[in-house]
């Protein structure tokens, strides 16, 4: 392993992410200064209802397709949307797993398994670029940062695809190019729409409590019709 | 928009108030959006506006989101153009702004029930509609509507006289029907059970309603009474985006209860009256309020399974649907009780598809009806809701809403669909059997 590589697993690593973990600590504090507003009334709806059940539901919503009619109806964008983040997941857990663990890529079948979900996401990051660029309503609502993401993202798929059976035979630059990336997105994400996932839960918890205490949440599907 | 750095008096003062209106709830909502689009298709404007846009809720929303981009996000406010932040600087642009936030959108909350990040929309539409509104920036219709709620007491500029007037012929004629001399309507009797507030529209234009409402509350035997003053249970700053309005509106109604030492404030069917009353008004307000308040739908609902009314549903022997008001729906959950009562009152329901909380708005919420100006965009959307109606094949369409009646009778003669708009209280009313009369019972 060249000194270079060595420095991309680990100290780059490292320092990037002691960087995320400021930067969000930082921008979580911003958000909570905010004040949270307060539902005076009384509850409304029907009494399998509440506060807590709806903040639930709406967590788990994202895992429901059946339980929103916009994913209801576009069940090929919402199996991009799985495989896209499954690849995400794998993608992250590929960066520690290379630095800490790589005996476990000595097996073939972890191997396999881990460039099938990324290597998926790869073409859906492809398709999801296609169709940004394609449709009038996403191109109408997109800013740079979202082509930036998205393309970034799609790119670094691809090194990690390359870089999970961890092999330098064929040189290194993969996986020095896979770690750079990976550090440079620890960097970014603060910053860009990626990083969504820190905003989600608490969108998710207060339109949930919202909707719960209003007696919306959870939604009652395929209602019982009388003839 | 303009670029150019001088700003405007009106746009400083926007900024200014912005900071003000966020809470976190807000600010989750105007940061998480990933533009992912999948709102687009639960707009009714969209659907009916295929190919532009600008009616998809992501685009309208991110209107408001580059404002906050621009003076509250970093990177908004390092490098604008990396993520479309803008700020605004002249008159111009809040009028462009005004277009989008009241001509463009209901706030239906369809989108926000559709978005996988939780994003309110509806919400924060709503708060920016303030912030134009306190700075003058309005439709006409929503100005008018607002200054006859904060000076009259009521959004249509109902006087007094023509209240007390009309509840007067309406307590007569309600003699003549049920040949009793004890029915009519009691005004500003105190401690008693219920206190029961109108939509001024059905003073002035529908006061069929209150008569139907009278006569059920009579054969109820219930105790009953309605304010003399403070009596409009509807609530402009829900449209407008003014919460002193809201807060001011809601407490006129709340202390006029509490003056009467009534039990239970009733609300007459109408989804923007009911969700203001009865689950903003104490947010905006500031207050906490001691009595329970609920639907008529909820009330005449009760007094059939207590058997205090009893009903023949041959009477009412057309085919009906039934329509979910955004704001009893989405906001308030109120959609398994009119279904109940529905079902009750008459012999032929037909379900609307898609319905409850995914219903489709009648496309005169948000205070749409009273912005003319942007009536012809408004009509066209109404297409999903004209496509809905006609497939059920109901010859009547029942809503708990006073403002879906003029919103759904105006597209329905618009799109020519021969359907008649009812309100259940009408259905109860009806279908209510007076002393012998009866030909079925219901438990």
């Amino acid at each position: 392993m060249s000194g270079l590589l060595h420095f991309s697993e680990h100290t780059l690593q490292e320092a990037a992410l002691i960087f995320m973990a400021i930067v969000y600590t930082l921008r979580l504090r911003w958000l909570l200064r905010f004040k949270a507003g307060r539902e005076r009334q009384a509850p409304t709806g029907l009494p399998e209802t509440s506060k807590a059940r709806g903040i639930i539901y709406s967590w788990a919503n994202i895992a429901m397709p059946w339980a929103m009619e916009s994913t209801r109806t576009k069940v090929f964008v919402y199996v991009q949307f799985v495989v896209f983040h499954l690849g995400v997941a794998a993608s992250i857990a590929l960066s520690f797993i290379i630095p800490y663990v790589p005996k476990l890529l000595e097996l073939s079948f972890f191997v396999r398994i881990f460039q099938i979900i990324i290597g998926t996401a790869f073409l859906v990051g492809i398709l999801r670029i296609i169709r940004r660029v394609k449709s009038v309503y996403l191109r109408a609502i997109s800013a740079p940062d979202d082509y930036f993401s998205l393309a970034l993202l799609t790119s670094w798929f691809f090194l990690a695809f390359l870089s999970v059976p961890n092999s330098t035979a064929g040189g290194e630059w993969h996986l020095i190019a896979f770690f750079l990336l990976t550090a440079f997105f620890l960097i970014y994400v603060p910053f860009s729409k990626i990083s969504h996932y820190l905003y989600y839960p608490f969108a998710r918890y207060y339109f949930g409590k919202t909707m719960g205490h209003r007696g919306v949440y959870p939604i009652k599907h395929f209602p019982e019709i009388r003839r | 928009m303009s670029d150019s750095p001088a700003r405007s008096q009106k746009a400083q003062k926007v900024l200014e108030r912005f900071a003000k209106k966020l809470n976190r709830q807000m600010v989750g909502s105007l940061l998480a959006c990933v533009h992912c689009g999948m709102c687009t298709d639960a707009c009714h404007y969209v659907l009916a506006n295929p190919g532009d846009p600008t009616f998809a809720p992501a685009y309208k929303a991110d209107q408001v989101r580059r404002i906050f981009k621009r003076h509250f996000d970093w990177t908004g406010r390092v490098f604008p153009w990396w993520v479309k932040a803008k700020s605004v600087y002249s008159d111009d642009d809040l009028e462009q702004l005004k277009d989008i936030i009241f001509g463009k959108c209901t706030n239906c909350r369809r989108c926000s029930i559709n978005c996988p990040m939780g994003v309110d929309f509806a919400t924060f539409n709503r708060m920016a509609r303030g912030l134009l509104v306190s700075v003058g920036v309005m439709p006409e219709g929503v100005a008018v509507a607002s200054k006859d709620q904060w000076e009259l007491g009521n959004q249509m500029g109902v006087l007094r006289e023509d209240y007390l007037e009309t509840l007067d012929w309406v307590s007569e004629e309600l003699r003549q029907e049920l040949g009793d001399p004890n029915a009519g309507i009691p005004i500003d009797v105190m401690n008693c059970d219920v206190v029961y507030a109108i939509n001024p529209r059905e003073i002035k234009y529908d006061p069929r309603t209150i008569a139907d409402a009278a006569k059920i509350f009579h054969l109820a035997g219930e105790n009953w009474t309605m304010p003399s003053e403070g009596w409009d249970m509807t609530n402009f700053g829900l449209f407008s985006g003014d919460d002193d309005l809201g807060g001011a509106v809601a407490r006129r109604l709340y202390d006029k209860v509490e003056e009467l030492r009534g039990k239970k404030l009733v609300i007459s069917e109408c989804g923007h009256g009911y969700r203001s009353t009865r689950c903003e008004g104490q947010n905006w307000g500031g207050v906490d309020v001691d009595f329970e308040m609920e639907s008529s739908v909820i009330t005449m609902l009760r007094y059939i399974k207590e058997g205090r009314i009893r009903i023949d549903p041959f009477k009412n022997n057309k085919s009906y649907t039934y329509h979910d008001s955004c704001n009893n729906a989405r906001s308030c959950g109120l959609f398994e009780e009119p279904r109940e009562l529905l079902q009750i009152v008459c012999n032929d329901f037909r379900e609307m598809y898609p319905n409850r909380a995914e219903n489709y708005c009648c496309t005169g919420g948000g205070g749409a009806m009273s912005m003319s100006e942007y009536s012809a965009q408004r009509l066209k959307s109404a297409k999903i809701k004209a496509d809905q109606l006609k497939a059920t094949g109901a010859k009547v369409v029942v809503t708990s809403c006073h403002n879906c009646v003029d919103g759904l009778t105006d597209l329905i003669r618009y799109y020519k669909l021969g359907m008649e708009v009812m309100q259940l209280v009408n259905l109860v009313a009806n279908a209510a059997i007076v002393k012998e009369k009866v030909t079925a019972a219901l438990p």
